[in-house]
């Protein structure tokens, strides 16, 4: 039975481990990054257990290139098998994109094209890692500095299609579709509009960098006044989803964060009481 | 070959490569989006900090701007095979001793054996540390064929300078001048007694002995290993070594 996880999250960062440790904080449930905990010991899982017992958990993958056209991992799988036994998550997310060809990891999210022909390749590794972890994968959407020449839809477009031939479910990230749509052009609620609410299980929020007149992902700042505008406009349509904040870099003291989120919740709660009225 | 991965290997090339007309994106992407640059800078910048996590002394000794030159080169010549970036980095050791003139001396390849090590043993396996009580427990007839096993996160190196004191002033953020490292070929041992790594020099009849057990010898093995090493008196060396090992609980209990 998979737990259910509700509220507001943060993503789990050594910085702030032995604040988690201490007291207990205003979060309702904590994100990892999968691959920070593939390891034999030592903190890293010393941290990872002590913490699993005060906080709900999800696992957030960044190297399975579900995307890539090398085969998937079996090893990585079976090593993100048994984190999924330890942790017990609520749910596995990764990232709807490549990371490298040629058994190399370049470490970085590639775009895929949104082609027909991605799609068919999507559709068998989606069946094969849901197969292995036992459960649905969620796949979040990217930040993208690049179109293809070879597209033959638009995101949104290859995310529904994605959806209604894996069954996987969506980690819909608000910044990245802020991101992208400035970088590519396109009204942001557009995509918001075509993602059918049922599969979102989460949503991300974070801070970007401006370069101009493209926007990069970076997660090491506050979020913007446009990415909580379109995260209130992604609630108004989606309904309360549990929502976190991820920060990489720059890390300010938890409470900053906590204070983050807290914003996070009064602008889902008068979203929804905006629609109530 | 599919065009999905005709298209991937052609962009990782470009990464790889620096070439930023790999000739498979639309002119909005290349030109207003940030383009391809975007991602051939994020991958430098990526596995450099990357190298910063797990070199953090090195990169303090060489300072930015030679430690990016170095991690650039390294970048070029052993593109990323991990899952986990945490494990990049692990040939930079054996890159810097293949061409030595790409440190400005000789014992900064020594911080970087320690930098590695100390990391090898941060998330090595986990193991309860053999206690006295384990040791008084053991009947007498059973130590000759007892096979004492280091904790699993123990490593042994051989270093040929002196550099702990360079280290630990560095690794602490000192501001405190440390003296040039004298050449000294000795063993450092490192290892993870619970969550936080120790390390000790060890005189080469003790590194040799440890190593040993590294390698599944008997206690009775590891004398011989002594005796023949030409110590005065061998079979107390051997008590002495056990019982520092326990002391400072670098053998795993069964």
């Amino acid at each position: 039975m998979r737990e259910t996880i509700k509220g507001f999250g943060l993503g789990l960062r050594t910085e702030h481990y032995r604040d988690f440790v201490e007291s207990p904080r205003g979060v309702d449930w904590l994100e990892i990054i999968s691959e920070n905990y593939l390891v034999a010991g030592g903190k890293p899982l010393y941290y990872l257990d002590r913490i699993r017992r005060d906080y709900p958990m999800v696992m957030h993958g960044v190297s399975l290139s579900i995307g890539g056209s090398d085969a998937l991992d079996p090893e990585y799988l079976r090593q993100l098998r048994a984190l999924v036994d330890r942790v017990e998550p609520a749910w596995v997310s990764d990232h709807l994109c490549w990371t490298g060809t040629g058994s190399l990891n370049l470490h970085d999210l590639l775009p895929l094209p949104y082609t027909e022909a991605a799609l068919r390749q999507l559709e068998p590794r989606v069946a094969q890692v849901q197969e292995a972890l036992g459960q649905p994968l969620l796949l979040e959407n990217v930040s993208s500095y690049v179109r293809y020449r070879v597209d033959e839809m638009s995101e949104w477009e290859f995310i529904r299609e994605l959806v209604r031939h894996t069954g996987c479910e969506l980690l819909l990230d608000v910044n990245n579709v802020y991101v992208s749509s400035v970088n590519h052009h396109f009204n942001p609620h557009t995509f918001i509009d075509a993602i059918p609410p049922a599969v979102v299980r989460q949503i991300h929020l974070a801070g970007h960098e401006e370069h101009g007149s493209y926007l990069i992902d970076t997660h090491d700042q506050p979020i913007c006044e446009a990415v909580w505008d379109l995260y209130a406009y992604t609630v108004g349509r989606l309904g309360p989803i549990p929502t976190m904040i991820e920060r990489d870099d720059n890390m300010p003291p938890l409470a900053v964060l906590i204070a983050e989120l807290d914003y996070a919740r009064t602008r889902a709660q008068h979203t929804q009481i905006e629609q109530a009225a | 070959m599919s065009t999905l991965a005709e298209l991937q290997q052609r962009f990782q090339k470009a990464i790889l490569l620096e070439n930023f007309t790999p000739d498979l994106f639309a002119a909005e992407g290349a030109l207003l989006a940030g383009g391809i640059g975007v991602y051939l800078q994020a991958y430098r910048a990526r596995l450099t900090a990357a190298l910063r996590d797990n070199f953090p002394v090195l990169q303090r000794a060489l300072g930015d701007d030679a430690f990016d030159l170095l991690a650039r080169a390294y970048i070029d010549e052993h593109p990323s095979h991990f899952r986990s970036i945490r494990w990049f980095g692990h040939r930079l050791v054996e890159f810097l001793d293949a061409a030595p003139g790409r440190l400005p001396h000789p014992a900064l390849l020594d911080l970087a054996r320690m930098d590695w090590a100390m990391r090898t043993a941060f998330d090595a396996a986990d193991a309860a540390a053999l206690t006295r009580d384990d040791l008084a427990a053991l009947p007498l007839q059973d130590w000759p064929l007892r096979r004492f096993r280091p904790l699993p996160s123990l490593q042994l190196i051989d270093l040929a300078w002196r550099v702990e004191p360079v280290w630990k002033a560095l690794n602490a953020n000192s501001e405190v001048a440390s003296e040039e490292p004298q050449r000294l070929p000795h063993v450092l041992l490192i290892w993870r007694p619970a969550l936080d790594c120790c390390w000790r020099s060890a005189e080469a009849c003790e590194a040799a002995a440890l190593q040993a057990l590294t390698q599944a010898a008997s206690f009775a093995d590891c004398c011989t290993l002594i005796a023949e090493s030409g110590v005065p008196e061998p079979a107390q060396t051997a008590a002495g070594f056990l019982q520092r090992w326990i002391t400072e609980g670098l053998l795993a209990k069964d």
